[in-house]
Protein backbone atom coordinates (compact mmCIF):
# COMPACT_ATOMS: atom_id res chain seq x y z
CA UNK A 1 0.00 0.00 0.00
CA UNK A 2 1.25 3.22 -0.90
CA UNK A 3 2.28 5.38 2.21
CA UNK A 4 3.02 9.04 2.57
CA UNK A 5 4.15 10.67 5.60
CA UNK A 6 2.99 14.57 6.23
CA UNK A 7 4.45 16.12 9.35
CA UNK A 8 1.73 18.28 10.41
CA UNK A 9 0.30 19.76 13.97
CA UNK A 10 -0.63 22.22 16.00
CA UNK A 11 2.67 23.58 17.10
CA UNK A 12 1.69 25.68 19.24
CA UNK A 13 2.27 24.88 22.99
CA UNK A 14 -0.39 26.89 24.56
CA UNK A 15 -2.94 24.72 23.07
CA UNK A 16 -3.50 21.60 26.00
CA UNK A 17 -1.06 18.20 24.99
CA UNK A 18 -0.65 18.99 21.45
CA UNK A 19 -0.27 15.62 19.84
CA UNK A 20 0.09 15.01 16.49
CA UNK A 21 -1.99 12.34 14.45
CA UNK A 22 -1.35 11.40 11.44
CA UNK A 23 -4.24 9.02 9.87
CA UNK A 24 -3.86 6.57 7.12
CA UNK A 25 -7.03 6.07 6.07
CA UNK A 26 -8.24 4.08 2.67
CA UNK A 27 -11.79 5.64 2.01
CA UNK A 28 -13.29 5.39 4.75
CA UNK A 29 -11.27 2.87 6.86
CA UNK A 30 -8.82 3.92 9.09
CA UNK A 31 -5.70 2.02 7.79
CA UNK A 32 -3.08 3.22 10.26
CA UNK A 33 -2.24 5.78 12.85
CA UNK A 34 0.95 7.48 13.53
CA UNK A 35 1.53 9.28 16.81
CA UNK A 36 4.02 11.65 18.19
CA UNK A 37 3.97 11.56 21.16
CA UNK A 38 7.30 14.05 22.19
CA UNK A 39 5.43 17.00 21.04
CA UNK A 40 4.67 19.42 24.13
CA UNK A 41 7.98 19.53 26.31
CA UNK A 42 7.02 21.76 29.06
CA UNK A 43 10.31 20.77 31.04
CA UNK A 44 8.17 20.46 34.56
CA UNK A 45 10.50 17.99 35.85
CA UNK A 46 13.78 20.11 35.24
CA UNK A 47 12.03 22.82 36.99
CA UNK A 48 10.58 19.96 40.27
CA UNK A 49 14.81 19.26 40.40
CA UNK A 50 14.94 23.42 41.32
CA UNK A 51 12.51 24.03 44.01
CA UNK A 52 12.57 22.50 47.71
CA UNK A 53 9.75 19.96 48.54
CA UNK A 54 7.42 22.97 49.89
CA UNK A 55 7.81 24.80 46.69
CA UNK A 56 7.93 21.66 44.31
CA UNK A 57 4.22 20.36 45.32
CA UNK A 58 2.45 23.29 43.79
CA UNK A 59 4.49 23.01 40.42
CA UNK A 60 3.76 19.15 40.49
CA UNK A 61 -0.46 19.99 40.71
CA UNK A 62 -0.16 21.88 37.50
CA UNK A 63 1.20 18.91 35.51
CA UNK A 64 -2.70 18.08 34.71
CA UNK A 65 -5.83 19.54 35.86
CA UNK A 66 -7.94 17.16 36.26
CA UNK A 67 -5.73 14.65 38.43
CA UNK A 68 -3.65 17.35 40.23
CA UNK A 69 -4.28 15.87 43.70
CA UNK A 70 -3.10 12.59 41.95
CA UNK A 71 0.65 14.24 41.50
CA UNK A 72 1.28 15.88 44.08
CA UNK A 73 -0.14 12.75 46.07
CA UNK A 74 2.42 10.56 44.43
CA UNK A 75 5.12 12.53 44.70
CA UNK A 76 4.08 13.52 48.77
CA UNK A 77 3.67 9.68 49.14
CA UNK A 78 7.33 8.96 47.44
CA UNK A 79 9.18 11.35 49.36
CA UNK A 80 7.55 10.45 52.64
CA UNK A 81 8.53 6.98 51.91
CA UNK A 82 12.04 8.05 51.52
CA UNK A 83 12.38 9.91 54.79
CA UNK A 84 10.33 7.13 56.53
CA UNK A 85 7.71 8.83 57.74
CA UNK A 86 4.37 7.72 59.38
CA UNK A 87 1.98 9.90 58.05
CA UNK A 88 -0.78 10.17 60.35
CA UNK A 89 -4.31 7.77 59.73
CA UNK A 90 -6.54 11.33 59.39
CA UNK A 91 -4.14 12.20 57.05
CA UNK A 92 -4.56 9.48 54.57
CA UNK A 93 -8.57 9.35 54.95
CA UNK A 94 -8.39 12.99 53.83
CA UNK A 95 -6.17 12.32 51.17
CA UNK A 96 -8.61 8.97 50.11
CA UNK A 97 -11.63 11.04 50.12
CA UNK A 98 -10.27 14.00 48.28
CA UNK A 99 -8.85 11.38 45.51
CA UNK A 100 -12.04 9.19 45.33
CA UNK A 101 -14.25 12.52 44.53
CA UNK A 102 -11.00 13.55 41.80
CA UNK A 103 -11.87 10.63 40.55
CA UNK A 104 -16.07 11.15 40.56
CA UNK A 105 -15.89 14.34 38.70
CA UNK A 106 -13.03 13.04 36.35
CA UNK A 107 -15.19 10.03 35.29
CA UNK A 108 -18.25 12.60 35.06
CA UNK A 109 -16.82 14.77 33.09
CA UNK A 110 -15.19 12.02 30.67
CA UNK A 111 -18.55 10.54 30.55
CA UNK A 112 -20.52 13.99 29.12
CA UNK A 113 -17.07 14.65 26.86
CA UNK A 114 -17.64 11.06 25.45
CA UNK A 115 -21.60 11.81 24.65
CA UNK A 116 -20.91 15.07 23.52
CA UNK A 117 -18.43 13.68 20.27
CA UNK A 118 -21.03 11.43 19.49
CA UNK A 119 -23.81 13.90 19.38
CA UNK A 120 -25.84 13.47 22.66
CA UNK A 121 -25.37 16.82 24.17
CA UNK A 122 -28.00 16.48 26.43
CA UNK A 123 -26.07 13.82 28.25
CA UNK A 124 -23.25 15.87 28.07
CA UNK A 125 -25.07 18.76 29.52
CA UNK A 126 -26.78 16.24 32.33
CA UNK A 127 -23.60 14.88 33.55
CA UNK A 128 -21.63 18.54 33.73
CA UNK A 129 -24.49 19.53 36.10
CA UNK A 130 -24.38 16.70 38.63
CA UNK A 131 -20.37 17.46 38.78
CA UNK A 132 -20.97 20.26 39.89
CA UNK A 133 -21.98 18.85 43.20
CA UNK A 134 -18.53 17.17 43.80
CA UNK A 135 -16.94 19.92 42.61
CA UNK A 136 -18.59 22.12 44.92
CA UNK A 137 -17.80 19.30 47.78
CA UNK A 138 -14.30 19.35 46.65
CA UNK A 139 -14.63 23.45 47.10
CA UNK A 140 -15.73 23.40 50.30
CA UNK A 141 -13.13 20.82 51.89
CA UNK A 142 -10.26 22.27 49.79
CA UNK A 143 -11.12 26.23 48.83
CA UNK A 144 -10.47 25.27 45.00
CA UNK A 145 -12.29 23.57 42.14
CA UNK A 146 -9.06 22.58 40.88
CA UNK A 147 -5.84 22.65 42.02
CA UNK A 148 -6.51 21.56 45.82
CA UNK A 149 -3.30 22.62 47.71
CA UNK A 150 -4.18 19.46 50.41
CA UNK A 151 -0.90 17.71 50.18
CA UNK A 152 2.15 18.63 52.45
CA UNK A 153 5.27 16.36 53.06
CA UNK A 154 3.96 14.89 56.13
CA UNK A 155 0.58 14.98 56.05
CA UNK A 156 -2.34 17.29 55.02
CA UNK A 157 -2.53 21.13 54.85
CA UNK A 158 -6.40 21.44 56.17
CA UNK A 159 -8.79 19.22 58.00
CA UNK A 160 -12.10 18.71 57.61
CA UNK A 161 -14.15 20.07 60.00
CA UNK A 162 -17.73 18.17 61.26
CA UNK A 163 -19.99 20.54 59.18
CA UNK A 164 -17.78 19.96 55.99
CA UNK A 165 -18.37 16.06 56.54
CA UNK A 166 -21.60 16.67 56.58
CA UNK A 167 -22.51 18.55 53.95
CA UNK A 168 -20.45 16.56 51.80
CA UNK A 169 -22.59 13.08 53.52
CA UNK A 170 -25.49 15.40 52.83
CA UNK A 171 -25.03 15.56 48.91
CA UNK A 172 -23.95 11.78 48.42
CA UNK A 173 -27.77 10.66 48.08
CA UNK A 174 -28.51 12.76 45.25
CA UNK A 175 -25.33 11.75 43.65
CA UNK A 176 -26.02 8.41 43.95
CA UNK A 177 -29.75 8.30 42.39
CA UNK A 178 -27.99 10.34 39.48
CA UNK A 179 -25.28 7.30 39.07
CA UNK A 180 -28.16 4.74 38.89
CA UNK A 181 -29.46 6.64 36.37
CA UNK A 182 -26.83 6.82 34.07
CA UNK A 183 -25.96 3.10 34.90
CA UNK A 184 -29.82 2.54 33.52
CA UNK A 185 -28.81 4.84 30.70
CA UNK A 186 -25.74 3.36 29.72
CA UNK A 187 -27.32 0.01 29.43
CA UNK A 188 -30.51 1.19 27.72
CA UNK A 189 -29.72 4.09 25.25
CA UNK A 190 -29.90 3.00 22.12
CA UNK A 191 -28.22 6.13 20.94
CA UNK A 192 -25.13 5.18 23.05
CA UNK A 193 -25.38 1.32 22.42
CA UNK A 194 -25.16 1.73 18.50
CA UNK A 195 -22.17 4.33 18.87
CA UNK A 196 -20.19 2.33 21.72
CA UNK A 197 -20.78 -1.23 20.84
CA UNK A 198 -18.00 -3.16 18.83
CA UNK A 199 -15.94 0.25 18.88
CA UNK A 200 -12.11 0.07 19.02
CA UNK A 201 -12.07 -3.31 20.59
CA UNK A 202 -8.94 -4.26 22.65
CA UNK A 203 -8.45 -7.76 23.29
CA UNK A 204 -7.22 -8.71 26.59
CA UNK A 205 -4.15 -10.31 25.37
CA UNK A 206 -3.71 -6.61 23.24
CA UNK A 207 -4.31 -4.41 26.12
CA UNK A 208 -1.41 -6.61 28.08
CA UNK A 209 1.24 -6.35 25.15
CA UNK A 210 0.49 -2.47 25.15
CA UNK A 211 0.78 -2.17 28.62
CA UNK A 212 -2.44 0.05 28.96
CA UNK A 213 -3.87 1.16 32.35
CA UNK A 214 -6.39 2.36 34.20
CA UNK A 215 -9.83 1.64 32.78
CA UNK A 216 -9.03 1.01 29.06
CA UNK A 217 -7.11 -2.04 30.58
CA UNK A 218 -9.51 -3.01 33.40
CA UNK A 219 -12.63 -2.86 30.23
CA UNK A 220 -10.85 -5.78 28.75
CA UNK A 221 -10.67 -8.04 31.30
CA UNK A 222 -6.90 -7.11 33.20
CA UNK A 223 -8.15 -6.88 36.53
CA UNK A 224 -5.65 -4.68 37.61
CA UNK A 225 -5.58 -1.55 39.70
CA UNK A 226 -3.32 -0.30 42.13
CA UNK A 227 -5.59 0.49 44.86
CA UNK A 228 -6.10 -3.04 45.25
CA UNK A 229 -3.04 -4.50 44.02
CA UNK A 230 -0.77 -2.08 45.67
CA UNK A 231 -2.45 -0.63 48.47
CA UNK A 232 -1.70 2.82 49.52
CA UNK A 233 -3.55 5.55 51.62
CA UNK A 234 -6.26 3.72 53.13
CA UNK A 235 -7.70 2.02 50.55
CA UNK A 236 -6.56 -1.33 52.66
CA UNK A 237 -9.02 -0.28 54.82
CA UNK A 238 -11.76 0.48 52.80
CA UNK A 239 -14.54 -1.99 51.16
CA UNK A 240 -14.76 -1.74 47.50
CA UNK A 241 -14.15 -3.61 44.35
CA UNK A 242 -12.26 -3.44 41.41
CA UNK A 243 -14.52 -2.49 38.31
CA UNK A 244 -13.51 -5.29 35.23
CA UNK A 245 -15.84 -5.69 32.01
CA UNK A 246 -15.22 -8.36 29.30
CA UNK A 247 -16.39 -6.20 26.29
CA UNK A 248 -13.05 -4.16 25.77
CA UNK A 249 -14.65 -1.47 23.28
CA UNK A 250 -16.13 1.59 24.13
CA UNK A 251 -19.12 0.62 25.66
CA UNK A 252 -17.20 -1.71 28.04
CA UNK A 253 -15.19 1.32 29.57
CA UNK A 254 -18.21 3.37 29.59
CA UNK A 255 -19.31 0.59 31.72
CA UNK A 256 -16.04 0.66 33.73
CA UNK A 257 -16.23 4.41 34.41
CA UNK A 258 -19.52 4.08 35.24
CA UNK A 259 -18.73 1.16 37.87
CA UNK A 260 -16.05 3.17 38.84
CA UNK A 261 -17.90 6.26 39.70
CA UNK A 262 -20.17 3.71 42.40
CA UNK A 263 -17.33 2.30 43.68
CA UNK A 264 -15.50 6.15 44.55
CA UNK A 265 -19.21 7.19 46.06
CA UNK A 266 -18.77 3.70 48.59
CA UNK A 267 -15.11 4.90 48.83
CA UNK A 268 -15.69 8.56 50.12
CA UNK A 269 -18.83 7.83 52.64
CA UNK A 270 -17.01 5.00 54.08
CA UNK A 271 -13.96 7.66 54.59
CA UNK A 272 -16.44 10.44 56.08
CA UNK A 273 -17.92 7.79 58.14
CA UNK A 274 -14.76 6.57 59.62
CA UNK A 275 -12.85 9.25 59.53
CA UNK A 276 -10.29 8.91 62.78
CA UNK A 277 -9.01 11.16 65.18
CA UNK A 278 -6.34 12.80 65.92
CA UNK A 279 -3.41 15.16 63.93
CA UNK A 280 -3.36 15.70 60.28
CA UNK A 281 -0.07 16.08 59.49
CA UNK A 282 3.57 15.61 61.12
CA UNK A 283 6.48 17.39 60.73
CA UNK A 284 8.92 16.48 58.07
CA UNK A 285 12.28 17.12 57.92
CA UNK A 286 13.82 19.89 55.64
CA UNK A 287 16.16 17.28 53.69
CA UNK A 288 15.68 13.75 52.58
CA UNK A 289 17.74 10.71 52.64
CA UNK A 290 19.32 9.55 49.73
CA UNK A 291 17.37 7.10 48.01
CA UNK A 292 15.45 6.05 44.74
CA UNK A 293 11.59 5.15 45.29
CA UNK A 294 8.96 4.28 42.51
CA UNK A 295 5.18 5.86 43.83
CA UNK A 296 2.33 4.09 42.36
CA UNK A 297 -1.01 6.19 42.12
CA UNK A 298 -4.10 4.86 40.58
CA UNK A 299 -5.01 8.42 38.95
CA UNK A 300 -8.33 8.46 37.37
CA UNK A 301 -6.91 7.79 33.74
CA UNK A 302 -5.22 4.96 35.42
CA UNK A 303 -1.81 4.09 36.82
CA UNK A 304 0.54 6.82 37.55
CA UNK A 305 4.30 6.61 38.26
CA UNK A 306 6.30 8.58 39.71
CA UNK A 307 10.12 7.89 39.86
CA UNK A 308 11.93 9.50 42.60
CA UNK A 309 15.61 10.06 42.58
CA UNK A 310 16.89 11.71 46.22
CA UNK A 311 20.18 13.10 47.15
CA UNK A 312 20.19 14.55 50.83
CA UNK A 313 19.52 17.92 49.82
CA UNK A 314 16.09 19.57 50.18
CA UNK A 315 15.37 19.42 46.51
CA UNK A 316 14.86 15.87 44.18
CA UNK A 317 17.87 14.67 41.91
CA UNK A 318 15.53 13.58 39.49
CA UNK A 319 11.82 13.00 39.04
CA UNK A 320 10.34 11.23 36.06
CA UNK A 321 6.48 11.24 35.89
CA UNK A 322 4.66 8.51 33.61
CA UNK A 323 1.41 9.76 33.40
CA UNK A 324 -1.58 7.05 32.11
CA UNK A 325 -2.04 8.52 28.78
CA UNK A 326 1.28 8.21 27.96
CA UNK A 327 0.87 4.27 28.53
CA UNK A 328 -2.59 4.26 26.93
CA UNK A 329 -1.61 6.07 23.60
CA UNK A 330 -0.38 2.72 21.80
CA UNK A 331 -3.83 0.85 22.68
CA UNK A 332 -5.72 4.05 20.54
CA UNK A 333 -3.30 3.11 17.38
CA UNK A 334 -4.25 -0.88 17.95
CA UNK A 335 -7.74 0.09 18.40
CA UNK A 336 -8.36 2.29 15.07
CA UNK A 337 -7.55 -0.21 12.58
CA UNK A 338 -9.86 -1.09 10.16
CA UNK A 339 -12.77 1.30 12.19
CA UNK A 340 -14.51 4.28 10.43
CA UNK A 341 -12.81 7.49 10.32
CA UNK A 342 -15.91 8.89 12.10
CA UNK A 343 -15.52 6.60 15.26
CA UNK A 344 -12.06 7.97 15.37
CA UNK A 345 -13.51 10.81 18.20
CA UNK A 346 -14.92 8.55 20.57
CA UNK A 347 -12.02 5.63 20.73
CA UNK A 348 -9.61 8.47 21.19
CA UNK A 349 -11.53 9.64 23.70
CA UNK A 350 -12.75 6.58 25.42
CA UNK A 351 -9.22 6.22 26.75
CA UNK A 352 -9.46 9.74 28.19
CA UNK A 353 -6.99 12.06 27.01
CA UNK A 354 -7.45 15.64 26.60
CA UNK A 355 -9.25 16.38 23.62
CA UNK A 356 -7.49 19.33 22.18
CA UNK A 357 -4.61 16.91 21.35
CA UNK A 358 -6.83 16.20 18.26
CA UNK A 359 -7.34 20.08 17.73
CA UNK A 360 -6.07 19.22 13.80
CA UNK A 361 -5.51 15.99 12.39
CA UNK A 362 -3.77 15.39 9.26
CA UNK A 363 -5.88 12.73 6.49
CA UNK A 364 -4.68 10.73 3.90
CA UNK A 365 -6.33 9.09 1.36
CA UNK A 366 -4.10 5.90 0.40
CA UNK A 367 -5.91 5.82 -2.97
CA UNK A 368 -6.01 9.23 -3.96
CA UNK A 369 -2.88 10.26 -2.07
CA UNK A 370 -4.85 13.43 -1.52
CA UNK A 371 -3.69 14.86 2.25
CA UNK A 372 -5.32 17.48 4.03
CA UNK A 373 -6.25 18.94 7.35
CA UNK A 374 -8.93 18.53 9.62
CA UNK A 375 -10.09 20.46 12.04
CA UNK A 376 -12.03 18.83 15.07
CA UNK A 377 -14.93 20.34 14.68
CA UNK A 378 -15.18 18.99 11.21
CA UNK A 379 -14.18 15.61 12.34
CA UNK A 380 -16.95 16.12 14.92
CA UNK A 381 -19.63 17.39 12.81
CA UNK A 382 -18.75 14.14 10.14
CA UNK A 383 -19.25 12.21 13.10
CA UNK A 384 -22.71 13.41 13.84
CA UNK A 385 -23.45 13.16 10.46
CA UNK A 386 -23.38 9.08 10.92
CA UNK A 387 -25.94 9.39 13.92
CA UNK A 388 -29.31 10.36 11.50
CA UNK A 389 -28.78 7.01 9.45
CA UNK A 390 -28.61 5.60 13.07
CA UNK A 391 -27.78 2.19 11.09
CA UNK A 392 -26.14 -0.75 13.41
CA UNK A 393 -22.68 -1.11 12.59
CA UNK B 1 -36.94 5.53 27.91
CA UNK B 2 -34.78 6.42 31.00
CA UNK B 3 -33.66 9.57 28.51
CA UNK B 4 -37.43 10.41 28.22
CA UNK B 5 -38.24 10.66 31.96
CA UNK B 6 -35.33 12.59 32.52
CA UNK B 7 -36.11 14.96 29.94
CA UNK B 8 -39.78 15.51 31.41
CA UNK B 9 -38.83 15.99 34.77
CA UNK B 10 -36.10 18.41 33.50
CA UNK B 11 -38.91 20.59 32.24
CA UNK B 12 -40.57 20.73 35.43
CA UNK B 13 -37.81 21.37 37.49
CA UNK B 14 -36.05 24.95 37.67
CA UNK B 15 -33.10 25.73 36.19
CA UNK B 16 -29.75 25.33 38.20
CA UNK B 17 -27.89 27.90 36.55
CA UNK B 18 -26.39 31.09 38.88
CA UNK B 19 -27.28 34.41 36.88
CA UNK B 20 -23.74 35.40 38.31
CA UNK B 21 -23.66 38.92 38.58
CA UNK B 22 -27.22 39.12 39.64
CA UNK B 23 -26.99 36.25 41.96
CA UNK B 24 -24.06 35.90 44.17
CA UNK B 25 -22.19 32.94 44.05
CA UNK B 26 -21.08 30.79 47.43
CA UNK B 27 -17.82 31.35 48.17
CA UNK B 28 -16.83 28.37 51.13
CA UNK B 29 -14.60 29.46 53.48
CA UNK B 30 -11.44 27.75 52.88
CA UNK B 31 -11.32 29.56 49.78
CA UNK B 32 -8.45 31.35 48.29
CA UNK B 33 -8.53 34.58 46.93
CA UNK B 34 -6.60 37.87 47.56
CA UNK B 35 -3.45 37.71 49.42
CA UNK B 36 -3.41 40.52 52.33
CA UNK B 37 -1.00 41.67 55.07
CA UNK B 38 -1.30 42.97 58.20
CA UNK B 39 1.73 44.69 58.63
CA UNK B 40 1.83 45.16 62.72
CA UNK B 41 1.71 41.79 62.98
CA UNK B 42 4.86 40.71 60.31
CA UNK B 43 8.16 39.89 62.45
CA UNK B 44 9.69 40.23 59.36
CA UNK B 45 10.77 36.48 59.06
CA UNK B 46 10.91 36.29 55.11
CA UNK B 47 9.67 32.83 55.60
CA UNK B 48 6.56 33.75 53.54
CA UNK B 49 9.11 34.89 50.32
CA UNK B 50 11.31 31.48 50.79
CA UNK B 51 8.25 29.12 50.85
CA UNK B 52 6.90 30.91 47.70
CA UNK B 53 6.00 28.76 44.32
CA UNK B 54 6.17 31.45 42.36
CA UNK B 55 8.37 33.98 44.00
CA UNK B 56 6.46 36.58 43.99
CA UNK B 57 7.22 37.44 47.60
CA UNK B 58 10.35 39.65 47.82
CA UNK B 59 11.21 41.37 51.26
CA UNK B 60 11.76 45.09 51.31
CA UNK B 61 13.01 47.72 53.93
CA UNK B 62 10.25 48.01 56.38
CA UNK B 63 11.32 48.87 60.00
CA UNK B 64 9.36 48.61 62.63
CA UNK B 65 8.93 47.38 66.44
CA UNK B 66 6.81 44.50 66.41
CA UNK B 67 5.19 42.39 70.06
CA UNK B 68 5.53 38.95 69.66
CA UNK B 69 5.23 36.81 72.26
CA UNK B 70 5.17 39.11 74.89
CA UNK B 71 8.63 40.28 73.46
CA UNK B 72 9.27 43.18 71.23
CA UNK B 73 11.16 42.87 68.46
CA UNK B 74 12.86 45.21 65.87
CA UNK B 75 12.03 44.04 62.39
CA UNK B 76 14.07 45.42 59.63
CA UNK B 77 12.36 44.13 56.47
CA UNK B 78 8.51 43.69 55.78
CA UNK B 79 7.21 41.43 52.60
CA UNK B 80 5.53 42.64 49.22
CA UNK B 81 3.60 40.27 47.24
CA UNK B 82 3.69 40.80 43.09
CA UNK B 83 -0.11 40.61 43.09
CA UNK B 84 -0.23 38.88 39.65
CA UNK B 85 2.46 36.98 40.16
CA UNK B 86 0.56 35.25 42.88
CA UNK B 87 -0.85 32.02 42.32
CA UNK B 88 -2.76 32.04 45.90
CA UNK B 89 -1.72 28.57 46.53
CA UNK B 90 -1.72 29.89 50.42
CA UNK B 91 2.05 28.01 51.24
CA UNK B 92 2.65 31.73 52.80
CA UNK B 93 -0.36 31.81 55.01
CA UNK B 94 1.01 28.05 56.24
CA UNK B 95 4.26 28.89 57.03
CA UNK B 96 3.55 32.46 58.74
CA UNK B 97 4.69 31.98 62.72
CA UNK B 98 2.37 35.12 63.38
CA UNK B 99 -0.74 35.08 60.86
CA UNK B 100 0.80 38.48 59.27
CA UNK B 101 0.64 37.31 55.52
CA UNK B 102 -3.03 35.35 54.97
CA UNK B 103 -5.44 35.12 52.03
CA UNK B 104 -9.11 36.61 52.14
CA UNK B 105 -11.91 35.70 51.17
CA UNK B 106 -13.02 37.84 48.17
CA UNK B 107 -12.34 37.23 44.32
CA UNK B 108 -8.37 38.10 43.08
CA UNK B 109 -9.01 39.57 39.50
CA UNK B 110 -5.82 38.50 36.96
CA UNK B 111 -3.98 40.31 34.65
CA UNK B 112 -0.43 40.93 33.10
CA UNK B 113 0.91 44.25 34.99
CA UNK B 114 3.78 43.26 37.30
CA UNK B 115 3.74 46.52 38.97
CA UNK B 116 0.42 45.70 40.96
CA UNK B 117 1.87 45.24 44.48
CA UNK B 118 0.25 44.55 47.98
CA UNK B 119 2.50 45.48 50.67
Amino acid sequence: MPEVVVSIGPHHPALKEPVNFKVVIEGEKIVRLELDLSYNHRGVEKAAEQRDFIRVLPLLERVCGICSHAHSTAFAKGIEEIMQLEVPPRAQYIRTIIAELERMHSHLLWLGVAAHVIGFNTLFMWTWRDREAVQDTVEEMSGNRVHYGMNEVGGVRRDLTPAQVTAALERLPNLEERIKKYVDMVNSEETMLIRFRGVGKLSKEEALRYGTVGPTARASGVDYDTRKDDPYLAYADVPWNVVTDTNGDVYGRTRVRIGELWESLKIVRYCLENLPEGPIRVTAPRNAPTGEILSRYEAPRGELAHFIRTNGTDKVERVDIRTPTLANWTSVAICLVNQNLADLPVIVAAIDPCLSCTSRITLLDSQTKKTGVMSFDELIRRNRSRDQGLVRP
Amino acid sequence: MSVLREMFENLLSRPITILYPKEKVPIPGAFRGRVAITDEKCIGCSKCSLVCPARAITMIDGPREVEFNGKTLNRKKRPQVKLYKCIRCGLCERHCPTGAIFLKNELSSSGTDGEIVVT
